[in-house]
C-alpha cells in the first residue's frame, strides 16, 4: 500500500462530525478514532485537525466544553450541537449518493 | 440564533482574546502530551517519542494561526491594526494627510452644501402631509399663459368640489393687497382670500385660535382673518391677546380669529388670510377665470386618473356652457412638479458640477496615494514575500484611505454647518422669500446621511482603486528593482491626467456658458432703459374705488404731483412693469377683416394697460405712428399701441397702423381698437426666451386698480420716495405703497437665481481648474523626476537639451489632448442639453470651448515644462547617480 490516502478536502468536516456524534471526545481521540476505524488508511494530519475542529465550533455545530481526561488532565471535549447533527445528516447522504454514482460509473464504465 | 452564537463567539474570541489564546495553548499541548505517552508506551525512549509525536503533529505555530483564521479573530483584529496603522500613516506625512484631507473634503463639502439644496428645495419643499397627493387644478383656455396664469372660474371650481370622485378636497384662493391700519398711518401687505377649507386640504392646523367656517364665507360674515406667525410677531409684537382682538383691513374692520405656525407661508409668504366671500352671481361665474385652485388626490387615485376626470368634466362642461366654456380644458399638476419646472433643471446642473468636482478630488488624491505607493513598493513587497494575502493587502489600502476620506468626512461636515447658512444667506431674501423650502436649508439627518455615505464611498473607491493599482505585485522582482515604474502603471496614471483634462473642461465649460448666461441675462432687458426710475406699487380697494371715475382721479390726481415734483422728467402708470417675475396678461384678439376663428387657433397676445408717458419713462423706441395722448380719453374712440413683434408677425408688409383689433373673438362685446402706434419690443421677464407680441391699450380707456407707477428722475431714484408717499397720500390717505424701489433693483432681484448660479459654477469651475491643473503637474512632474537618471544619461551622450524638453512637453500635450479630444463632443452634447433645460438663457458658444481648451493646454505646459527644466538644468553626473 502507498502513502495514505489524502483527505478529500472537506471530508475531515465530515470524520468529525461523525466520530464525534457517539459521544463528546477531545481532539487527540478523536484523531485516533478515525485512524484505527479506517483501519489506518485515512491518516488525518494531527495538526490539521485543530483549525478544523475551531472552524466547526464557530459555525456552531460543535460546542466545545473542558473536562477531566482519562489521565486526569484538563482536556477540551467537542460535542455535536443540534444543528450540526442535522447537517452530518445531510452531509452523510450526500457522501452516500456521492460515493454511490462514482463507484457505479467506475464499475461499470 | 446560530449567527447570535457566532457572534458572541467572535466577541469572546476577540475581547478575551488571552483567555482564548491560552486555552488553545494548553489544548495543543495535550495532544501532544498524549501522543508522547502513547509513543513511550510503545516502547520509544522519551527523546524520540517526543520528536515523533512533533513530526506526526506538523508545525505547531502554523496551525495556532490557522486556528485563530479559523475563529474569525483575524479579519476584526487585523482590521483595528489596519486602521491604527492608517492613523499613524496619517500622522507621520502630515502634508500629504493635509493635502490629501482638504482635497477630498473639498469635494464632499461641495456636494454637502449642494445636497443640501436638493432636500430642502425638492425632496421637502412643504411641510403637507403626503405632499404628493397635493395637486394645483386649472382651466387651460388654449393658450399658454404662463406659470402666474393658472386661474380657474368660480362656478366651474364649484362643480369640480360638488361633483367629482378623484379629489378628496379642492379649495380656491385669491391674491389680494390690503392696507392695513395701524395707528393712523396705513401699511400695505399681501393677503390672501381663501375658501374656508384651504387649511383643511393642505392638513395645516393654526399654532392658536381655529380656523375659518363656512358660515363665513358669506359676504357681510368674511370679517374674520388668520395671521402669519411672522405677521403676529413683526407687526403686533408676538400680542399673547391678539386672538378675538380686530384690526382695520382696507378701512373694515376684521376680527383675529388664528395664529398659522411658524413655517406655514403657503401659496406665497402672505401676511394674513381671510374667508374667500362671494355673492351669489360672483359664485355663478363662469366667464372669468379668476381663483388659483389646489385639491387633494383620494387615496389610491393617480395623477392620470385625475387629469381624465377633469378632462371629461371640461367636455360636459363645454357642451352644458358653451358660451363660457367651449375650448376650456381642465387639467392639474403635482404641487412638487409646479416646483420643480424651475428649481429642477439648476440644481440638477449643480449637484451634477458639485459631482464633478468631487471625481477631480477623487484623481488627484489617487494620484497622490499612487506616488506614495510608488515609494512604497518595497514595502508591500516585502509584506507580500512574508505572505501576506492579496485580500489582505487590500485590506491595508482600503482602511487607510477609509481613514482619509472619514477624517475628510468630518472636515466637510463642519465646514458644511458654515458653508451652508453661507449659501442660505448670500442670495436677497426679496427673492429667497418665493423659494417654498428656503429656510430649510440646513444641515439636517438627510444631509448627514449623504455626507457620510458620501465620504465612505470615496475611501472604499479610492481604497480599491489603489488595490487594483498594485495587485500585480511580485516580491521577487520589485525587491530587486531599483524603484522604476513599470509601464502598467504609468497607464494608469496618464489614463488619471485624461481623466481629470477631461472633467476639468467639461466642468469649465458648463461654469462658463451659465456665467455667460447670466451676464447675457443682466443685458436681457433691452429695449428699454432701466436706469433712474423708480417704482411703486399701488392697489385701490374695490370698496371705495367701484367705479372707473373714482379710479381714474385717484391716479390722474398721483400722475400730476408725481410729474410736479422736482427732477422727475416723467411719470407714468403700467400693469406689469419689465422684471416683474409676473408674467403679462394673455388675450386672444381678431383682426377687422380676418375670418373668425376657434379659440384654440386664435391669435393670442400680452395685454399691458399704460398711461400716456409710459414709453417715455422707460425710453420705449417709438417705430411707427403715434403713442397716447389726452385726446385717448373715454369719449374718443378706442386706440391702441402695439410692439414691433405683433406688427411685423401680423402684419408682415409693415401695415399695421390704421387697423382695428378686438380683444377676444369677432362676435365678442369688446369695442374695436384702432392700431396708431407701433413701438419696440421689451422683453418682461428673463425665462421668456421669446418676445411676445403685446397689445398697450392706454390707461384713460381702461382703468385698472392695481397699477404701477414708474417715474423717470434726474438724480438716485430712491430719494423720491417720499415724496412720492406725499402725493399718494395728498389723494387718498387710506392708499398704501407696496414694493417702493428702483428698477435695476427689480431686475437684479429677478435675475438673482441665475446669478448665485453663475457663482456657484464659477467656483466650481476654479475648483476644477486648480485641482486639474494639480493634478496634472503632479503627474508630468513625478515622471519626470523618474526618467532623470535617463535624462541625465541622455545629455551626458551629447542629446540637445532642446529635445528633450521637446520630448517631455510632447509628452504632456499628449495626454492633455487626449483627455480634450473627448472632452469637447462631450461639452458640446451637456451643453446642448443644458440650454434645453434652462430656459433657453444658457447657449453653445464656440468661443467658449476654444478658450478654455487653449487654457488647459497652457496649463499642461506649464505643468510639463516646470519639472522639465528642473531635470535638464541637473548636472549629468548627480542626475546619473539619481535613484
Amino acid at each position: 500500500m502507498s502513502k495514505p490516502t489524502d483527505l478529500v478536502q472537506g471530508t475531515l468536516d465530515l470524520l468529525i462530525l461523525k466520530t464525534i456524534a457517539l459521544g463528546s471526545m477531545h481532539g487527540w481521540a478523536i484523531a485516533l478514532r478515525i485512524r484505527q476505524v479506517s483501519k489506518d488508511v485515512l491518516q488525518v494530519n494531527q495538526g490539521a485537525l485543530y483549525p478544523a475542529l475551531h472552524r466547526l465550533e464557530q459555525r456552531g455545530w460543535i460546542e466545545a466544553e473542558w473536562g477531566e481526561s482519562e489521565n486526569n488532565r484538563r482536556a477540551k471535549y467537542y460535542s455535536l450541537t443540534k444543528s450540526g447533527k442535522k447537517y452530518l445528516q445531510s452531509e452523510q447522504a450526500n457522501w452516500e449518493r456521492l460515493a454511490a454514482a462514482i463507484g457505479l460509473v467506475l464499475k461499470t464504465a | 440564533m446560530r449567527w447570535l452564537k457566532s457572534i458572541s463567539n467572535r466577541l469572546r474570541n476577540l475581547l478575551r482574546k488571552d483567555a482564548v489564546e491560552r486555552e488553545t495553548d494548553q489544548e495543543l499541548r495535550f495532544h501532544l502530551e498524549r501522543q508522547i505517552a502513547t509513543n513511550i508506551a510503545s516502547g520509544l525512549s522519551p527523546e524520540e517519542a517526543r520528536r515523533i509525536a512533533l513530526l506526526d503533529f506538523g508545525g505547531v505555530e502554523q496551525f495556532k494561526e490557522d486556528c485563530r483564521e479559523a475563529r474569525g479573530v483575524n479579519r476584526i483584529e487585523s482590521l483595528l491594526v489596519d486602521l491604527r496603522y492608517g492613523f499613524r500613516a496619517l500622522r507621520k506625512s502630515p502634508g500629504f494627510a493635509i493635502v490629501s484631507v482638504l482635497t477630498l473634503a473639498l469635494g464632499i463639502g461641495a456636494n454637502t452644501a449642494i445636497f443640501s439644496m436638493v432636500n430642502a428645495l425638492l425632496l421637502h419643499p412643504y411641510n403637507f402631509r403626503n405632499l404628493d397627493s397635493l395637486v394645483r387644478v386649472w382651466e387651460d383656455r388654449g393658450i399658454d399663459e404662463g406659470y402666474d396664469a393658472r386661474y380657474i372660474a368660480p362656478a366651474d371650481a364649484e362643480d369640480l368640489r360638488s361633483t367629482n370622485s378623484v379629489f378628496e378636497g379642492l379649495t380656491t384662493y385669491r391674491f389680494q393687497s390690503f392696507g392695513l391700519g395701524m395707528e393712523g398711518d396705513v401699511q400695505p401687505i399681501l393677503g390672501c382670500r381663501v375658501s374656508a377649507n384651504f387649511f383643511n386640504v393642505l392638513g395645516i392646523t393654526p399654532s392658536a385660535g381655529r380656523l375659518f367656517s363656512p358660515a363665513e364665507e358669506q359676504p357681510g360674515a368674511d370679517q374674520v382673518a388668520i395671521l402669519s406667525y411672522g405677521t403676529w410677531q413683526r407687526r403686533f409684537g408676538g400680542d399673547p391677546q391678539l386672538l378675538g382682538k380686530t384690526i382695520s383691513l382696507n378701512g373694515r374692520v376684521y376680527t383675529v380669529v388664528g395664529i398659522m405656525p411658524r413655517d406655514f407661508d403657503y401659496p406665497v409668504p402672505v401676511e394674513l388670510w381671510v374667508p374667500l366671500a362671494f355673492t351669489p352671481a360672483e359664485r355663478a361665474d363662469r366667464a372669468q377665470l379668476s381663483l388659483n385652485a389646489l385639491a387633494r388626490l383620494s387615496t389610491g387615485v393617480s395623477v392620470s386618473q385625475a387629469r381624465a376626470e377633469l378632462a371629461n368634466f371640461s367636455h360636459r362642461a363645454g357642451l352644458e356652457y358653451p358660451k363660457t366654456n367651449a375650448g376650456r380644458s381642465a387639467t392639474l399638476l403635482q404641487l412638487r412638479k409646479e416646483l420643480y419646472i424651475f428649481t429642477l433643471p439648476l440644481f440638477l446642473l449643480l449637484q451634477a458640477a458639485a459631482g464633478f468636482v468631487l471625481l477631480l478630488a477623487c484623481a488627484n488624491l489617487a494620484n497622490l496615494v499612487f506616488a506614495r505607493m510608488i515609494g512604497r513598493q518595497r514595502e508591500i513587497a516585502l509584506r507580500a514575500a512574508l505572505g501576506a494575502s492579496r485580500g489582505r493587502l487590500g485590506q491595508l489600502f482600503l482602511s487607510e484611505t477609509l481613514v482619509y476620506s472619514t477624517v475628510a468626512g468630518m472636515v466637510a461636515i463642519a465646514a458644511s454647518f458654515a458653508s451652508v447658512r453661507a449659501l442660505r444667506t448670500s442670495i436677497p431674501v426679496s427673492w429667497t422669500k418665493w423659494v417654498p423650502g428656503w429656510d430649510g436649508i440646513r444641515v439636517d439627518g438627510n444631509v448627514l446621511a449623504f455626507t457620510i455615505l458620501a465620504a465612505l464611498g470615496v475611501g472604499i473607491f479610492l481604497g480599491l482603486a489603489t488595490m487594483l493599482h498594485t495587485s500585480r505585485v511580485e516580491p521577487n522582482k520589485t525587491l530587486k528593482e531599483t524603484g522604476t515604474v513599470t509601464r502598467a502603471k504609468r497607464r494608469v496614471r496618464s489614463a488619471l491626467v485624461v481623466a481629470q483634462v477631461m472633467i476639468a473642461l467639461i466642468l469649465l465649460v458648463c461654469a462658463g456658458q451659465t456665467i455667460q448666461g447670466f451676464v447675457r441675462l443682466a443685458n436681457v432687458y433691452q429695449g428699454f432703459e432701466p436706469a433712474s426710475v423708480l417704482r411703486v406699487e399701488l392697489s385701490l380697494p374695490e370698496k371705495v374705488y367701484a367705479d372707473n371715475v373714482k379710479i381714474t382721479n385717484f391716479y390722474q390726481q398721483v400722475l400730476r404731483g408725481a410729474a410736479s415734483l422736482p427732477g422727475v422728467q416723467h411719470a407714468s402708470l403700467v400693469t406689469n412693469p419689465p422684471a416683474s417675475n409676473v408674467d403679462n396678461e394673455t388675450t386672444f384678439f381678431s383682426i377687422e377683416g380676418q375670418p373668425a376663428l376657434k379659440a384654440g387657433e386664435a391669435p393670442s397676445a400680452d395685454l399691458q394697460i399704460a398711461s400716456l408717458d409710459f414709453f417715455d419713462t422707460l425710453k420705449i423706441s417709438l417705430v411707427a405712428g403715434r403713442a397716447f395722448s389726452d385726446a385717448d380719453n373715454t369719449d374718443a374712440a378706442r386706440v391702441a399701441v402695439i410692439s414691433r413683434g405683433m406688427a411685423s408677425r401680423f402684419w408682415p408688409k409693415g401695415k399695421a397702423l390704421g387697423h382695428r383689433i378686438k380683444l377676444g373673438a369677432q362676435d365678442s362685446t369688446e369695442p374695436w381698437l384702432t392700431i396708431v402706434g407701433v413701438v419696440g419690443d421689451v422683453r418682461q421677464n428673463w425665462w421668456n426666451s421669446v418676445t411676445r407680441p403685446v397689445i398697450y391699450k392706454p390707461f384713460a380707456q381702461a382703468p385698472q386698480r392695481s397699477m404701477t407707477l414708474l417715474l423717470r428722475t434726474t438724480s438716485t431714484p430712491t430719494s423720491y420716495a417720499t415724496g412720492v408717499r406725499g402725493v399718494v397720500r395728498r389723494a387718498d390717505p387710506a392708499i398704501a405703497l407696496r414694493a417702493v424701489n428702483t428698477l435695476e433693483e427689480e431686475i437684479a432681484d429677478s435675475i438673482a437665481i441665475v446669478r448665485i448660479m453663475g457663482i456657484l459654477m464659477g467656483i466650481f469651475g476654479l475648483v476644477a481648474l486648480s485641482l486639474s491643473s494639480i493634478g496634472v503637474y503632479g503627474v508630468l512632474s513625478e515622471s519626470v523626476a523618474q526618467r532623470t537618471h535617463e535624462i541625465g544619461i541622455r545629455l551626458a551622450l551629447g542629446a540637445n537639451p532642446r529635445d528633450l524638453m521637446g520630448l517631455i512637453l510632447g509628452q504632456a500635450l499628449k495626454l492633455t489632448g487626449i483627455g480634450l479630444a473627448i472632452a469637447v463632443p462631450c461639452a458640446v452634447a451637456i451643453s446642448r442639453a443644458m440650454a434645453s433645460l434652462i430656459f433657453g438663457v444658457v447657449s453653445l458658444d464656440f468661443a467658449i470651448l476654444v478658450g478654455f481648451t487653449v487654457l488647459l493646454l497652457l496649463v499642461a505646459l506649464g505643468a510639463g515644462y516646470l519639472p522639465a527644466r528642473r531635470a535638464i538644468g541637473v548636472d549629468p553626473v548627480v542626475s546619473l547617480r539619481y535613484e
